[in-house]
């Protein structure tokens, strides 16, 4: 294995960190947006 | 080929010719002049299969490394855009929320942003990496 596949490598475990770290906060947000489209209990029958 | 012969009969505990020996027969064989003896064909057969095998696993690592390209290009090609990121923000704090306070929701939000960014930075060097390659790969 080269020097430069290590490189690239090494970018591509980074980046594939940045990109779960993305992920991660998107489906927080979008869980707590999902809660207000969730049909709720207390609604009326 | 004549080293290559002598350090593969060297490995092997092989008797070859000598070294001027070698040089003198090698291109007889080539020419189809003269056969080799088995114990030289073996070596052949020695020499070109560690060739190979090197080479199958260099492909095999090169395989693997442009799979796991393509796998996370197209990740990070479906992430939203910073717009998307500070709309989702919006949406979540257009009302009071019982799982998270307002600045817990600003701070997700500015921390995905921050992250895509390092997505963005990380990427730009790849493509650098990658061109430094194709530029190397146009050489002589």
């Amino acid at each position: 294995m080269t020097a430069r596949d290590d490189q690239i490598r090494r970018v591509l475990a980074e980046l594939d960190a940045h990109i779960a770290e993305v992920e991660a906060s998107v489906t927080v947000l979008k869980a707590l947006l999902a809660d207000d489209e969730a049909p709720g209990d207390e609604g009326p029958e | 080929m004549a080293r290559e012969l002598r350090n593969a009969a060297k490995g092997s505990g092989e008797d070859v010719a000598a070294h001027h020996g070698l040089v003198k027969m090698i291109p007889q064989w080539e020419r189809g002049n003269r056969a080799p003896r088995e114990r030289y064909r073996l070596l052949y057969l020695k020499i070109f299969k560690d060739a190979l095998g090197d080479m199958s696993h260099s492909m095999g690592l090169a395989t693997d490394l442009a799979i796991r390209l393509a796998e996370v290009r197209s990740r990070a090609g479906s992430l939203p855009g910073s717009g998307e990121i500070r709309a989702l923000e919006a949406s979540a704090l257009a009302q009071p929320r019982k799982a998270m306070t307002p600045a817990q929701i600003r701070a997700l939000a500015a921390e995905a942003i921050t992250q895509l960014h390092k997505v963005a930075d990380r990427i730009a060097e790849l493509s650098a990496l990658l061109a430094d390659d194709a530029a190397g790969e146009g050489k002589p």
